[in-house]
């Protein structure tokens, strides 16, 4: 009963984006699409999708109540597709790598243009060793002890003229 | 049960040093582990423990995105000896031990506010 909780987190990978039969406790079966397997409390996280395209509903089997999982179904590349969407939250945009170094090149531009101190410390610019900047290298991206040098270097941030993409930096 | 009543206050429970709460109880060790599944430095090598850390943090990452998924939302708790029971999630701990709901509808009425502790939960389950 204890073997599902002993299992090492690459074990437990090997059960994502799979059909499973779960059996708990007091006779409960379960079965879904693993989405996830909590390392901390081994609890599944299975998934169920609608036939007619409603909503699907979630179910999350608590790590210490699982007796056996039994696999199913193989998943594909849509299916983890479909996982994946429905737990982004909405607005959420990745940005590709191209973007992010622009970004990060615009604002370290504009940094400099405004006399302001910046190096770059790997994926993270620096502003006068008080100040850090990561991606998306947005206002809410900067972290400061120092409230004052924040919230100045933040509306600079947000004053960039080139903080959008398709508007050319003013020279 | 959608109106709230006022639930009959049971008498205190025990205290923080009580049985099962104390973390060095006997009951406390055997069903909360304090510590998570890993493979040991001994037995293999750098390469092979980045590779679990990895995938230790893309399967908690994904497991919070369930929770923040689960928040303000009904959820249908199962637990043990059959009783199911209805409240709408707040918030978990960090080490999912217990979970914190509103609106919890029990047999004796509704409770407000609630502490559930997830040692008791066999499964749980909400729609998107």
């Amino acid at each position: 009963m204890d073997t599902w909780r002993q299992l090492k987190p690459l074990e437990w990978c090997k059960y994502v984006n799979k059909e499973v039969k779960v059996t708990a406790h007091e006779k409960q079966q379960h079965h879904g699409w693993v989405f996830t397997v909590d390392p901390v409390s081994a609890s599944i996280v299975l998934v169920t999708f609608q036939e007619k395209g409603g909503t699907p509903t979630v179910r999350v089997v608590t790590g210490h109540a699982v007796q056996e999982v039994e696999v199913l179904q193989e998943g594909n590349e849509e299916t983890a597709g479909r996982l994946r969407v429905i737990f982004t939250p909405p607005g959420a945009h990745t940005l590709g790598p191209e973007e992010v170094r622009h970004r990060k090149e615009s604002l370290r531009l504009w940094l400099e243009k405004n006399r302001i101190p910046v190096e770059e410390k790997g994926e993270m610019l620096c502003v006068a060793n008080v100040l850090t900047v990561s991606a998306p290298y947005g206002a809410e991206d900067c972290s400061s002890s120092n409230e004052i040098i924040l919230a100045r270097v933040q509306s600079l941030v947000e004053s960039n003229p080139d903080s959008t993409p398709d508007q050319p930096a003013n020279s | 049960m959608s109106t709230l009543v006022t639930v009959l206050r049971l008498p205190r429970g025990p205290d923080p040093n009580g049985r099962g709460f104390d973390p060095n109880s006997p009951r406390f060790v055997a069903l909360c582990p304090t510590t998570i599944s890993a493979s040991t430095e001994t037995g293999t090598d750098s390469v092979e423990i980045g590779e679990e850390q990895r995938a230790r943090s893309a399967l908690r990452e994904s497991f919070l995105r369930t929770l923040i998924a689960m928040t303000n939302k009904q959820v249908q708790f199962h637990m043990y000896e059959r009783v199911k029971v209805e409240a709408k999630f707040g918030a978990s701990d960090i080490d999912v031990l217990n979970f914190q709901v509103s609106e919890l509808q029990t047999p004796i009425g509704v409770q407000k506010e609630a502490l559930l502790r997830c040692q008791d939960v066999i499964s749980y389950s909400f729609d998107l």
